[in-house]
């Protein structure tokens, strides 16, 4: 589903580059679920944006469902995406105009599926808020904002899910149940799942996982389930 | 995706709102001032036209045949006035009066101002006297001791002495205007017997209609015309008021394009923010699979719709702008206001699309190259916005904007030179500030060291405030000062006690009883000014019929020309070359000439001029050349010769004084003293060009609160700007425990360095501006403008403070937390 062939990503930081990525290569199967894990600054969301096709790398090559992303330019990755991943960000990232319904709704409506309050709505029926739909971000928790992004991530129904220390910015209890939450979403959809994470019980969760250092793969547990 | 339905969800974000409100200001400032201003500028000079009582007037010394008058088209208005002077009688005196008999349907625009008894209270009419009647200035009265209904004898003719005439719209258009006045029916002319073949009388033909009808009228009547007949409009007839006209039209202009400059401000400021708060929408619209092109055409839909939707609310207030102006003038201006145009609406709507193309659209457009990894990382697409090229593209557009709106290249000029060296100016001094600050800043202690550092960490954002704040301010300026220069002009020009009257034939032996009777009443006079007729002759021996360069000049030849004579320079004369009396002795007589007169017929100083005067030959050189000021109302004369060359001409004097309405039975007095003295009444006439100079100055004045609140609200969406980051910080700094006190005084001190700065960037903008302005574009002369330099940074710097305490007081009363979690 995911192939990554010896990916640097180098930035200039004042008159030095930093080399954030180092030659890492990586093959992710349909179905499986990643955690990729290391300390502060090892690379992970970096690692996670050139894998969603949301930046480019300075060197290496990158396959997502078979399409490979360095010959598409922003708007070919972004069409991709749009078939095919869904996202699930620390900060939530609900547009704080839109109701809970509406935030639900946007990525299907940005492809133009004309069912998209429907399944928006059954959508957070399934994360348990149906009597929010009305509500504006502001106007809900944390927890609740989180599970809002889950509806909106499982929504379209993506081949691939990447989560951004989904449970980072909630406490242990909330953070627990939207773990939950996001498996059994998962499972149901069998959905690949990439999930940044630094809290060791939640990359458990995970079938395989990723250990990254100072730019590098230090650890890869390689199992494969399928799904 | 649906754009309404879009837009709907995006103005629930609240940033749409200040981008409305800018593009409705904009597009109600366009139809609403420029409408206001177009209508204004048909009233007035409508209203001018009532100067000539008429839209066109053909003055001549006869009157025309009925052969020639009944070819006229029929639907134009049509009035006669016929003036000259007569004896009236009356049981027990008799006193030479400027009769003026018109028809009925006089006048065709303006009205006349009577009372029902002399010196009464004025009530307007359109009527005039029925035939048998006649109305008399107030001082006629006592002058022919006569009461209302009394008889009154005007050659074979018997008249009712019915009310008191206090003024006439077209009075002293006419040399037998001048002189107590008595109005009659133009019927009642041939009755009397007065005028007869060779009689000294004035015709007027007035007309009224459009313009196509006057241009048939000019048609048909030319062929039977001579030379000695002209036509005259408002241009010809009142010149000073048509330059105070053409002066206010000006200043309308600069003041709607000044405001739809700040208008644009505004604009560009609420996109700007609209577009900074959409950073992270877009990011994660864009992570979601959506394309550039998907969040172009959302994103700019959405502002197309705004300026369709601001359009119409803009009309709608433009419209309800221009009322409530005419409104609050209505009883200035005396006119009901002609109907509008569609001009000014379609002005508006063409000023939403340029701002939105050149203010809006630039910012938000750049939102589709916001990164989709903003999502991931924050500090990642911000640049986007601070590009120069959307500042280029609002000058652009700014300028595109004014040139079609005043369509005067020099005006936009000026304020591209002045925009140029503000936007110089600021960039190099705010960066070069904001690197001293931050030394300073380490060197600063407490509350000061805050400001500085928050100043210094915000600098783009705040050198983009201090930018457009300094505009703002600069147009604000210009117009306030442009504003008072034109009416100190003006002012100046008509100042209140501006002489009213001309006595002239003064006898050499009535100037000693005259200047005791001025003193007797306690009247200052412009002085007594000995006056000899002459002709000039010869030009440096040259007969002036013979000589062809002045062809086009003639006039001033072929008629007498008062000579003066006169020790010292009067005081409102400047010389322009040579010398006042030089010390050497010379051969020949010395004169002083006008400068203009000398221009005219080729004269400089050394030229010898021939004069013929009372039939006797005089030669004399010219040493001096002046300018003098026509408009002082002050005897004034072409030619001044030194004293003792004039004495053996018979001579008489003329001067001029200040007599003000309650006190003209004065006159009857001195007229009573001196009968061979000539009184002139220019009173009337002053009173009218003032009446026009206030109308005009009212409505400038209210075009300039409206420009004055423009700018306060440009004001309000700066601050707005940089509201966000302000909270953010501030918040924290409350979390970390800095009391309210320090935030507060942080804040008012922040603020406060930024209207400093724009203030005195402003300052050297406007009066960069202003020497332009006042220069190329109203014609006046340049002056300097020292307080600007002090209020405009002092008042910027309390200004801006208070209100931007005012805005954030927020982060001072709500707990930090919930600051945090709203941004």
């Amino acid at each position: 589903m995911i192939h990554a062939e010896n990916v640097s990503k180098r930035v200039q930081v004042a008159d030095s580059e930093l080399c954030i990525l180092k030659g890492t290569s990586l093959e992710i199967k349909r179905g499986e679920s990643v955690a990729i894990i290391g300390p502060s600054g090892s690379g992970k969301s970096t690692l996670l944006g050139l894998l969603a096709g949301l930046d480019e790398p300075t060197d290496g090559d990158i396959w997502l469902a078979g399409e490979h992303l360095n010959a598409l330019d922003e708007d070919g990755r972004a069409a991709l995406r749009s078939k095919l991943v869904g996202f699930v960000f620390q900060s939530f990232q609900l547009l704080p105009g839109l109701t809970a319904l509406e935030n639900v709704m946007l990525p299907l409506e940005l492809r133009g599926d004309r069912r998209a309050a429907k399944v928006a709505r059954d959508y957070l029926e399934r994360v348990g808020l149906a009597h929010r739909l009305d509500h504006y971000p502001r106007q809900l928790s944390g927890g609740e904002q989180q599970r809002v992004a889950l509806a909106r991530a499982f929504a379209p129904q993506p081949d691939i899910l990447f989560a951004d220390e989904p449970t980072g910015n909630l406490d242990a209890e909330t953070g627990a149940s939207v773990n939950d939450l996001l498996f059994s979403l998962n499972a149901q959809s069998g959905t690949t799942l990439v999930l940044v994470t630094h809290e060791p019980i939640l990359a458990r969760r995970c079938a395989r996982r990723i250990t990254l250092s100072a730019g590098e793969i230090i650890e890869d547990s390689g199992e494969v389930v399928p799904a | 995706m649906n754009h309404l339905r879009w837009l709907m969800r995006e103005w629930r974000g609240g940033e749409l709102a200040l981008l409305l409100v800018s593009l409705v200001l904009a597009v109600t400032i366009v139809s609403g001032v420029a409408g206001f201003a177009d209508r204004l500028q048909r009233g007035i000079v409508g209203e001018s036209h009532k100067f000539l009582a008429a839209d066109l007037v053909l003055k001549t010394p006869r009157s025309l045949p009925d052969s020639a008058l009944n070819k006229l088209p029929a639907v134009v208005e049509r009035a006669l006035v016929v003036e000259f002077r007569s004896m009236v009688v009356a049981e027990n005196a008799m006193e030479l009066a400027s009769i003026k008999a018109v028809s009925d349907s006089y006048p065709l625009k303006g009205e006349l101002t009577v009372s029902e008894t002399p010196f009464g209270a004025a009530q307007t009419t359109r009527e005039v006297p029925a035939p048998g009647r006649a109305w008399l200035d107030s001082r006629l009265f006592p002058l022919l001791g006569l009461e209302v209904g009394g008889a009154l004898q005007l050659g074979e003719l018997t008249l009712i002495a019915e009310r008191a005439l206090l003024t006439e719209p077209d009075r002293g258009t006419s040399f037998y205007g001048m002189g107590p006045r008595v109005l009659i029916n133009a019927a009642d002319v041939a009755r009397s017997g007065v005028v007869q073949a060779g009689s000294l009388v004035d015709y007027r033909y007035l007309f009224g209609g459009t313009e196509e009808q006057l241009q048939a009228v000019k048609a048909s009547l030319q062929p039977e015309l001579t030379a000695s007949e002209r036509w005259q409009g408002l241009d010809d007839s009142q010149p000073q008021i048509a330059k105070t006209l053409q002066r206010a039209e000006r200043f309308l202009l600069l003041a709607g394009s000044f405001g739809v400059a700040l208008a644009g401000v505004a604009v560009a400021l609420a996109a700007r923010r609209y577009s900074q708060r959409h950073l992270d929408t877009v990011a994660v619209m864009k992570a979601l699979g959506a394309g550039s092109r998907q969040v172009t055409g959302l994103y700019v839909g959405n502002i197309l719709l705004l300026a369709i939707l601001a359009t119409l609310v803009g009309w709608v207030l433009g419209l309800g702008v221009q009322n409530a102006l005419f409104a609050m003038i209505r009883d200035l201006v005396g006119f009901s206001p002609p109907a509008g145009t569609l001009r000014p609406l379609l002005a508006g709507a063409i000023t939403a699309l340029l701002c939105v193309v050149s203010f809006a659209l630039p910012p938000v457009l750049r939102l589709r190259s916001v990164p989709p990894l903003r999502v991931l990382r924050r500090d990642l697409g911000n640049e986007s916005l601070s590009s120069g090229v959307s500042a280029f593209a609002g000058i652009g557009g700014l300028f595109l904007l004014m040139l079609w709106y005043t369509g005067s290249i020099e005006l936009v000029l000026a304020v591209l030179v002045g925009v140029s060296a503000i936007l110089g100016l600021a960039g190099i001094l705010v960066l070069r500030l904001f690197s001293a600050m931050r030394r300073w800043a380490q060197g600063a202690g407490g509350v000061l060291k805050l400001a500085l550092s928050a100043m210094v960490r915000r600098r783009q954002a705040n050198a983009f405030q201090v930018v457009s704040l300094a505009l703002a301010l600069m147009v604000l300026l210009c117009i306030i000062a442009a504003r008072s220069s034109l009416m100190k002009e003006w002012q100046l020009q008509l100042p209140a006690d501006t002489p009213n009257h001309f006595l002239v034939n003064i006898a050499p032996d009535q100037v000693g009883p005259v200047n005791d009777w001025f003193e007797r009443q306690d009247i200052d006079s412009a002085g007594l000014f000995p006056m000899v007729r002459g002709r000039l002759v010869t030009i440096d021996g040259r007969d002036v019929q013979e000589i062809p360069e002045i062809e086009a000049n003639r006039g001033s030849v072929n008629r007498e020309i008062n000579l003066s004579w006169s020790d010292a320079l009067p005081g409102d004369n400047r010389l322009t070359a040579g010398q006042w009396w030089p010390d050497a002795s010379a051969s020949l007589p010395r004169v002083s000439v006008e400068d203009e007169f000398a221009e005219r017929l080729g004269i400089s100083v050394g030229t010898k001029l021939g004069f013929r005067i009372g039939g006797l030959p005089l030669e004399a050189e010219v040493t001096s050349l002046r300018s003098l000021s026509w408009d002082s109302m002050r005897p004034n004369f072409f030619l001044l010769f030194e004293p003792g060359v004039l004495d053996n001409y018979p001579s008489s004097s003329i001067t001029s004084f200040y007599l003000d309405a309650a006190d003209k039975v004065l006159l009857n007095d001195l007229l009573r003293q001196f009968p061979t003295i000539t009184l002139i009444e220019m009173d009337a006439v002053i009173r009218q060009a003032r009446t026009v100079v206030e109308q005009v100055s009212a409505a400038l004045e209210l075009v300039l609160v409206l420009i004055i609140g423009c700018a306060l609200l440009v004001g309000v969406a700066n601050i707005q700007a940089s509201l966000d980051s302000r909270l953010h910080e501030n918040a924290i700094l409350r979390t970390l425990g800095a009391s309210r006190q320090l935030i507060r005084t942080c804040l008012l001190a922040e603020f406060a360095m930024i209207g400093l700065v724009a203030g005195l960037l402003a300052g050297v903008g406007a009066e960069l501006c202003l020497y332009l302005i006042q220069t190329r574009l109203l014609d006046m002369s340049a002056s300097w403008h020292p307080l600007l330099w002090v209020v405009s940074p002092l008042g910027a710097a309390l200004v801006v403070a208070v209100s931007g305490w005012w805005f954030c007081r927020e982060v001072i009363v709500a707990p930090p937390l919930q600051v945090l979690r709203r941004l």
